[in-house]
């Protein structure tokens, strides 16, 4: 036994005790007359999923976002439109810098659609296909794990850096490790809010843009710890960081092993193991006002901090269902309660969900088999 | 002795010391000239080169003078007033079209490009292209009332059809500027076409459509294409980008009034074919382009050229309010030519796609739809109609005139005097050879058509030889290129006298070389009248960002990022030299392709580099960054391979922030009266 082991022996029990032992609670027990959380919770329903079958170029679908009346959804092999009830399909050969679309988003000002794919990014207008790549322009690498517009400035979060373009001047600004507190180039997501962009970097927690002033600030997990959080809520729950995204005055970070907020003082950690997390391991977050949709390997979970719903597929068939809880940690320090679940005939086409986006009263989610669309429940 | 004798021995000894002088004196003399021209058949004419490319001083201010040198216009609701853009003069002059005088002159920005009127006709919206502006005036009291941020490089101009918001199309920046005209702010900026230009709103008010004049970027070889950008006017977002095949240098757009058919001026380069086509009539064609405005419409190209006799450079476009003539400005040729519509019309409809195909590039069928052809002053540019399209004034650039044309008689039947000098200075004269197309074989072109705007058309050619192929070379910029020599990539030619002289009939016009009056005239304008325009984007006021700085100072390195020595000759600082960032010498740095002959290339001027995509001598660079991550991977191009993507991203934005030293100077100063 080394004296590493022993360090991390300590310390796990000590993250036990203060925890709680939150963890060894086990399954929780199915309470249908606990409070009814879903008063400000959408829950959808009625899914539709859609796959090569139905026109796409590959069930692997790795992103999707809505576009008014069109969706865009981003797939390992070609971006596929979704409009007037028909997808279409678009790769290559019609200009796009790689088949892999891994992340999407749309100007509100211009309406242009901006493609992160495996090969470089690519402005999508008027039928046209603009690509950037690390040696045509500016951009730091050509792998593009995620792109958002903010205003005219489109950011990018690559295995090389993450930086901005403006589209107005045309210049190219990129954040490594030389220039930003990172601990590597290696970077996932970025988001924008509050005046801040807010970057998930592989193993630099998050990394805070301050666009007024140009300062950089960084989030890290304080305990260092890759297996645990040690201390909860003393700051994001660990350092490999896969999204970020900001909504209602909280930034939320998703991690593979675990979920955090941050209110602009304090950090809370969510995980499986004690509120209606779906997994700890998370693909991606998207937030939508006060409401964070959270993408991870076992499921689709969505949350407002306090009350959470998780979609989940059946193992064996088609179906499955909507398990609906709340979390009030600050005044229920026991356990999660699980309210209801609602079965769901079809269910999310897969619980490996790696994309999300919502509408007034739609939602559309991709997956490792196909994309999925629901439906508000009234 | 006699009177006479004396004066017989005193003229004898003036003879020869006459003689005496006038050998070796006529020896040095051309011996001068010939290294001062760098020919040796240029006359003994100090004036060449002592009066007529001076810049600055006092024989250039008294040899050259300021032209209006108009180059759009509008006509007024009524019909009663013309404004005139002067590009020259910095003014808009408002005519009156009754008395035919100029009745007011309002200064307006730098080098100001077009002008429309608000829908009410009180105000005039003027886009000043080296100023990155528009100038609001109001019509009654003549007067600038406001000043309307743009993107770089505003030309051509349109409104909203509720007419609440303006539409700048930024030539320069490739971009289009929305401006909500009760804030007077920009609300959006849509990506347009390469070097837009024109821009015009379908009649039925859903779309606003622009011409772009540089071809999308393809590696050579690859079929050019246009692009006409289409933008939605109510939700003011791009509806769609209209490829225009095989042309380029779009200028302007025109709509048929029941808005089925739109045209648009174009060329149709051959620019892959080696340039002594020029005697096949292969070199350049000249036409319009016919599209239905609908999305996904059809576009067809159709020749204003005939055989044996081309009309080059079409610029203005205006069709009459009945819709049966178009009418459009050769401004190589001096013409306009009228076009019959119901006869373009028939033709299309008479024709399957292939024909019509082949139409585009048929010299022959011009004649079933070209009705006329009209004579115009110099350099004919912007035209436009009077309300009642029985008038048509023509901006006669080169003439400081409007040309005034009955659309009925199809005849010019008055000009209008725009009050430029009188006197034709020798570099205006050169501008007029400059842009006109008779001294090439068959009117094909001119030196303004493969260097608009006097800069280049950023299209690569096969200029040296008979070969398919070979030796191809990419377009150089005109722009302040007095100290640059040599010239040619080749750097065989040490002065413009021998590039503009025996050699370009030669190769390229294929007719008789220039007269030595006709190629001071040329020299003349090349070597002083020809200015880069301010670099506003990245360089506005010669405070360089921190990028830039960080940029310079790699540039200006002599150690890489591990602190080894840069041997001298690869540093970029060694053969980019300030002010011009040439040191005029040949080099070598590993670009020479398996089709180019064994030779050194010309180090390129790097001021307003920006502005001259693509690069390296065969155009195979597509942006900046090219130059290094695809083509310098050797560090043979200067040491570039120690860098992170951060530092060439910093020495790109520098490059890009390179201007001419005028406003090195300019600023300077206005510094310095600060302090």
């Amino acid at each position: 036994m080394n004296k590493r082991f022993l360090k991390n022996s300590l310390l796990s029990a000590v993250a036990l005790i203060l925890t709680g032992f939150s963890f060894l609670n086990g399954q929780p027990s199915v309470k249908s007359d606990a409070i009814d959380v879903t008063d400000k919770m959408p829950v959808y329903g009625h899914w539709r999923n859609f796959t090569m079958k139905d026109g796409l170029p590959s069930d692997h679908v790795y992103c999707v976002r809505i576009d008014g009346d069109r969706v865009l959804a981003g797939t390992h092999d070609g971006l596929a439109v979704y409009e007037n009830g028909k997808w279409k399909a678009y790769t290559t050969k019609d200009g796009l810098p790689h088949n892999g679309v891994v992340s999407i988003d749309v100007s509100e000002t211009t309406g242009d659609v901006w493609l992160g794919t495996l090969g470089g990014l690519s402005r999508w207008s008027g039928g046209k296909f603009e690509n950037f790549t690390q040696l045509n322009s500016g951009m730091p690498n050509d792998l593009v794990y995620c792109v958002i517009c903010d205003g005219k400035d489109v950011w990018v979060a690559t295995a090389g850096g993450a930086g901005h373009y403006d589209t107005s001047t045309r210049q190219w600004e990129i954040f490594t490790e030389k220039n930003a507190p990172m601990h590597e180039p290696w970077t996932y997501g970025v988001s924008a809010g509050d005046g801040k962009i807010f970057i998930a970097a592989w193993g630099g927690g998050v990394i805070e843009y301050t666009k007024k002033t140009k300062q950089f600030k960084d989030y890290t997990d304080p305990d260092g710890e890759m297996e645990i959080d040690l201390l909860p809520d003393d700051g994001i729950v660990h350092d490999i960081t896969t999204a970020t995204t900001w909504g209602a005055g909280y930034l939320w970070a998703s991690t593979y092993f675990g979920l955090s907020s941050y209110d602009g003082t304090h950090w809370k950690g969510y995980f499986k193991e004690h509120c209606g997390l779906a997994s700890n391991f998370i693909n991606f977050v998207r937030a939508e006002g006060p409401v964070v949709f959270i993408c991870s390997d076992n499921g689709l979970s969505s949350t407002n901090g306090k009350s959470w719903i998780t979609y989940k597929k059946n193992d064996n068939d088609s179906n499955g269902k909507a398990i609906i809880s709340n979390f009030s940690r600050d005044d229920d320090k026991t356990a999660y309660k699980t309210t209801r679940e609602i079965p769901m005939s079809p269910s999310i086409a897969h619980n490996f969900v790696i994309g999300v986006d919502a509408d007034k009263d739609v939602l559309w989610v991709a997956t490792e088999k196909g994309v999925s669309r629901g439906e508000l429940m009234k | 002795m006699k009177i006479s004798t004396i004066v017989i021995r005193l003229s004898g000894i003036i003879l020869v010391l006459a003689l005496l002088i006038y050998f070796p004196g006529r020896k040095w003399a051309r011996a001068h000239v010939n290294e001062k021209t760098a020919t040796t058949d240029h006359p003994l004419l100090c004036t060449s080169c002592h009066l007529y490319i001076q810049k600055t001083g006092l024989i250039a201010n008294l040899v050259n003078a300021r032209y209006m040198s108009p180059i759009n216009l509008t006509v007024s609701g009524d019909g009663k007033r013309l404004y005139v853009v002067a590009q020259e003069s910095n003014a808009l002059l408002i005519v009156d079209s009754e008395s035919k005088k100029v009745i007011n002159k309002i200064g307006v920005g730098n080098q100001p490009h077009s002008v429309i009127l608000s829908k009410d006709g009180q105000k005039a919206y003027v886009s000043n292209q080296w100023s990155d502006n528009v100038f609001v005036i109001d019509l009654s009291a003549g007067r600038v009332t406001d000043t309307l941020k743009t993107g770089n490089g505003p030309a051509g101009l349109a409104l909203s059809a509720d007419g609440k918001a303006l539409y700048v199309v930024n030539s320069f920046s490739s971009d289009v500027t929305v401006i909500d005209l009760q804030s007077k702010e920009e609300i959006n900026r849509i990506t347009a076409g390469n070097n837009p230009t024109g821009a015009k709103l379908s009649p039925d008010g859903k779309f606003l459509f622009v011409t772009s004049r540089r071809t999308v970027n393809v590696p050579y070889g690859e079929p050019l294409s246009s692009e006409l950008t289409v933008i939605n006017d109510s939700s003011r977002r791009i509806s769609e980008y209209r490829k225009i095949e095989s042309a380029y240098m779009m200028e302007n757009v025109a709509f048929t009034p029941n808005g089925d058919l739109g045209f648009v001026t174009l060329i149709r380069p051959k620019n892959y074919v080696p340039s002594i086509q020029v005697e096949q009539g292969w070199m350049m064609t000249h036409g319009f382009g016919v599209f239905q405005p609908g999305k996904g419409g059809s576009v067809n190209e159709l020749l204003i050229d005939e055989p044996n006799s081309f009309y080059s450079d079409p610029f203005g476009i205006a069709i009459t309010p009945d819709g049966k003539k178009a009418f459009i400005s050769s401004a190589g040729t001096d013409y306009i030519t009228v076009i019959d519509i119901d006869s373009v019309r028939a033709l299309i409809n008479g024709s399957t796609p292939e024909v019509r195909k082949l139409y585009s590039n048929n010299l022959g069928i011009s004649s079933r739809y070209i009705i006329k052809r009209i004579h115009t002053g110099s350099n004919p540019k912007g035209i436009a109609l009077s309300p009642d399209g029985k008038l048509l004034y023509v901006a006669e650039m080169l003439d400081d005139n409007i040309g005034v044309i009955s659309t009925e008689s199809l005849q010019k039947v008055s000009s209008i005097d725009l009050g430029g000098p009188r006197r034709i200075t020798v570099a205006r004269k050169g501008r007029r050879l400059f842009n006109n197309s008779s001294h090439t074989f068959q009117n094909q072109y001119c030196c303004y058509t493969c260097h608009p705007d006097m800069h280049e058309d950023g299209l690569v050619y096969n200029m040296s030889g008979k070969d398919m192929g070979r030796n191809v070379t990419n377009t150089m910029s005109l722009r302040d290129i007095s100290e640059t020599a040599p010239f040619k990539w080749s750097g065989t030619n040490l002065t413009v006298y021998k590039q503009d002289g025996m050699r370009f009939s030669t190769f390229l016009t294929r007719t008789e070389s220039f007269s030595y009056k006709d190629l001071d005239a040329l020299t003349s304008y090349i070597l002083t009248g020809i200015k880069n325009p301010p670099n506003l984007q990245y360089n506005p006021n010669g405070e360089l960002t921190e990028a830039q700085l960080r940029g310079k100072k790699i540039f200006e390195r002599t150690k890489d990022s591990y602190g080894n020595e840069i041997p001298e000759a690869n540093r970029c600082i060694t053969c980019h030299t300030p002010p011009y960032y040439t040191n005029s010498k040949m080099s070598y740095v590993q670009t020479l392709a398996a089709t180019d002959d064994s030779i050194l290339f010309d180090t390129p001027h790097l001021n307003d580099i920006y502005a001259s995509a693509p690069y390296l001598h065969d155009g195979r660079a597509a942006t900046l960054e090219e130059i290094w991550t695809k083509y310098g991977k050797n560090d043979k191009h200067g040491v570039i391979n120690d860098m992170t993507k951060i530092q060439l991203n910093d020495l790109i934005e520098y490059l890009k922030s390179l201007r001419s030293p005028q406003y090195e100077y300019e600023d300077l100063k206005k510094n310095h009266a600060k302090n």
